[in-house]
């Protein structure tokens, strides 16, 4: 079994297979259920139930004053995210597209990241900020963007990105109930919707009941020894393949799912290098300036001595994101680029 | 401001060929989709939105523009660039992504771009109006003639953009008109439930410039009305704004089952169809025999296939010409 | 045993539907009522519940074409 929870839930009988987008919505509503402070607002959150299913069935069960259809107000609503926080509730704000960040991204980086600090610990900003990443599906460049580092750049935000409905369930209940703003991407392509077509390996077993999954933990999904291959979100799932293909070669691969960039375990990721010597880092951000880079700085200022060959990375090149799909598709990483990728390190 | 024969027969003949551009980009677009529908596949991936129904709003307008007159469209903006005299070919290879189009696939439907007839769009909400009060500027400096218009949708008024660039073009009394398509929804919120005013014109009084409201998506008032602001705008005398209540016939795009639409509202709507009603109009008041009417349709289908023709035959650009244009 | 059936009134038209997901494993156990899976027609998702309590077995996977009334499974 190559999904991501391979490691943290053992397949069982009697599966409760869970969509990403199920996983959220099941968690929000749990939470809602026990704490009055938590409320949900954004763009056709309520009766839509989310362009992305994530809140699906909320509005039947909480109402629409605390299900929050909002205008196409961005700036407005998480503007007034960060005050309803500050004031004691607890809400949860969507943003379609991540790519729409930049109508609001005052509010979020100026106001949301920094209140706790100017105020010197003494105020809180638990928001989370759920928000949809990722293309494949021809959406254009305003549409199918990840952006993850941009964010993670950024002090003050808590980042997350689920690659299965188990961890979605999970960490989206740590975020509702971090006191600190938690920005939550969830890939489009991994939500289960059938209409963008859905990575198999998301739906995997959730439980019922309520638990939460610790930031700053990276999981181990697969475990090798001849090659660490670090990923996010879509990453894994490509990562995870090209282990598959790695290993029909003879090649041991060690696959790493971060499921937090904010905070970054870092100790994970050196572990793992330290045994296998060599790197891989998948992206579907952009390149430069971003997650892979950083993933390797780590390997490099803590002891480059553990490093066999020179770090690759598979990412998104730095383009704006074309339409048409043999374009993106040439753009996008794959299993089949992460394979590349072991030879030329082997090659050198 | 009345149209002229001539002016009805351009507007009638256009809202036609946006029609039937429509339906036929429909029919292509659901090619590959059935019976799974995964927008990743057939010819048109991707979202696609049909402006079926908001026909009027294109044409009662752009019947006064020329191409040195700016327009910028909306995630919604065939019907715009068709009346705005947008390369029709061009622009269906770039829906189909092919190295033909205007932007040689790289943009998609959401992202037109014909600088031969100043005609731009973006997928952002409200995000038009910026740049068409900049066109506006760029004018005005250059004593350069020729005027800008942006469209946007009613759920456009709520954004930061549409309240700045407003107040900035009224205050330098920029040759600008801002167009908004009032089809009743953003996405599946009604304007009711997120708009404090029942009327947007009414928001032109905060800038102090001219506010008008166009009701029954009629093509012919939305031609007195804009003329009197494209008269405005080419006199100096400041921008205004329109806003048109028009009909959203396909949902907010293809594949949406509108559920949050009341029942009946659909078929209201359909009833009262911009097109036949313009027809049966220019029958009735212009003398437009069945003979007159049938080449005109004949034309407007010509000239959809034509360009879908193009469209469907022309090639992809080879995968590695995304790395290219990416800057000037 | 039970067939698991996809249901007549989700939809008017006659269009196939494409399951999209199964929310339980082949071989587990389900309670009568339970969610079981996700199909979809055109873009438009639905949900089929199971007819009995039982163990299932899964007799169309995902990515499946079915028509209404058309048997995805058996209870037992």
């Amino acid at each position: 079994m190559s999904t991501a929870t391979a490691t943290a839930v053992k397949p069982q009988q009697n599966e409760r297979r869970v969509t990403i987008a199920r996983a959220m919505a099941e968690a929000v509503a749990q939470e809602m259920r026990i704490d009055p402070r938590v409320f949900v607002m954004g763009e056709d959150i309520g009766q839509l139930g989310g362009v992305y299913g994530n809140t699906r069935g909320l509005i039947e069960e909480f109402g629409p004053e605390r299900i929050r259809d909002t205008p196409i107000s961005e700036t407005a609503f998480m503007g007034a995210a960060v005050g309803a926080a500050s004031d004691g509730m607890r809400p949860v704000v969507e943003l379609m597209f991540v790519d729409f960040f930049g109508v609001c991204f005052d509010a979020i980086y100026n106001l949301m990241a920094k209140n706790i600090y100017f105020s010197g610990g003494n105020v809180k900003v638990p928001v989370v900020l759920m928000t949809s990443t990722g293309g494949g599906y021809s959406d254009g460049g305003q549409h199918s963007q990840c952006l993850y580092a941009t964010f993670a750049h950024l002090p003050g935000m808590k980042v997350v990105c689920p690659s299965n409905a188990y961890d979605a369930k999970g960490l989206m209940v740590s975020a509702i109930r971090d006191d600190s703003p938690v920005i939550y991407m969830y890939h489009k392509g991994l939500q289960g919707m059938g209409w963008l077509g859905t990575e198999p390996g998301a739906t995997v077993h959730v439980p019922e009941e309520t638990y939460m999954i610790p930031f700053g933990k990276a999981a181990i999904v697969r475990e090798g020894t001849d090659v660490t291959i670090v990923g996010v979100g879509m990453g894994v799932h490509n990562g995870l393949k090209a282990a598959d293909k790695l290993a029909a070669q003879g090649v041991s691969a060690e696959v790493i799912d971060l499921r937090t960039l904010v905070p970054l375990d870092r100790d994970t990721i050196f572990n793992s290098v330290k045994k296998t010597g060599r790197l891989i880092v998948v992206d579907e951000d952009y390149q430069s300036y971003g997650l892979t880079g950083e993933i390797i700085a780590t390997i490099a200022e803590r002891d480059v001595s553990v490093l066999k060959a020179s770090p690759q990375r598979v990412a998104y090149p730095d383009i704006p994101i074309p339409f048409a799909r043999p374009m993106e598709q040439f753009a996008l990483p794959n299993p089949d680029k992460i394979v590349d990728a072991f030879h030329a390190m082997k090659r050198a | 401001m009345q149209p002229t024969r001539d002016q009805k027969v351009w507007m009638y003949e256009n809202m036609v060929v946006s029609r039937f551009f429509e339906e036929t980009i429909e029919q292509i677009y659901l090619e590959g989709k059935k019976p799974v529908f995964n927008m990743a596949n057939g010819p048109i991936p991707g979202e696609m939105h049909l402006s079926n129904g908001q026909e009027p709003c294109a044409v009662g307008v752009c019947a006064h523009l020329t191409p040195e007159d700016t327009v910028t469209g909306t995630h919604r903006p065939h019907h715009i660039a068709i009346a705005k005299g947008v390369d029709l070919k061009r622009m269906t290879a770039e829906i189909f992504g092919k190295k033909t189009g205007l932007s040689g696939g790289r943009g998609g439907h959401m992202h037109i771009f014909d600088p031969a007839v100043n005609f731009a769009c973006s997928g952002i909400i409200a995000q038009g109006m910026g740049p068409a009060v900049g066109a506006a500027l760029s004018r005005q400096m250059q004593k350069k003639p020729g005027i800008a218009v942006a469209y946007i949708g009613e759920g456009a008024v709520n954004q930061g953009a549409f309240h700045e660039a407003m107040n900035l073009a009224a205050v330098w009394k920029l040759p600008f008109i801002c167009v908004i398509e009032d089809n009743a929804w953003g996405i599946s919120v009604s304007k009711k439930a997120s708009t404090a005013v029942a009327d947007n014109s009414v928001r032109a009084q905060a800038y102090g410039i001219p506010g008008y409201q166009v009701k029954g998506n009629d093509p012919y008032e939305v031609f007195r009305v804009a003329g009197e602001c494209v008269a405005r705008a080419r006199r100096g005398d400041g921008p205004s704004l329109i806003e048109i209540e028009t009909s959203r016939l396909a949902g907010h795009f293809m594949g949406d089952a509108e559920g949050y639409r009341p029942k009946g509202e659909l078929d209201a709507l359909r009833a009262r169809d911009c097109i036949p009603a313009m027809k049966a109009r220019m029958m009735a008041e212009d003398g437009m025999t069945q003979a007159e009417n049938d080449a005109i349709v004949a034309r407007a289908r010509a000239k959809v296939d034509e360009a879908i023709e193009f469209g469907r035959q022309s090639p992809y650009a080879a995968p590695a010409e995304a790395m290219e244009k990416v800057f000037a | 045993m039970v067939a698991v059936k996809i249901p007549t009134d989700l939809w008017e038209e006659d269009t196939e539907a494409v399951i999209t997901t199964w929310l339980v494993g082949d071989g587990g156990t389900v309670s009568e009522g339970q969610l079981i899976a996700e199909i979809m027609v055109e873009k438009v998702q639905h949900e089929v519940r199971a007819p009995a309590s039982g163990t299932i077995k899964i007799s169309q996977q995902a990515e499946a074409v079915v028509a209404k009334g058309g048997e995805i499974g058996t209870i037992t």
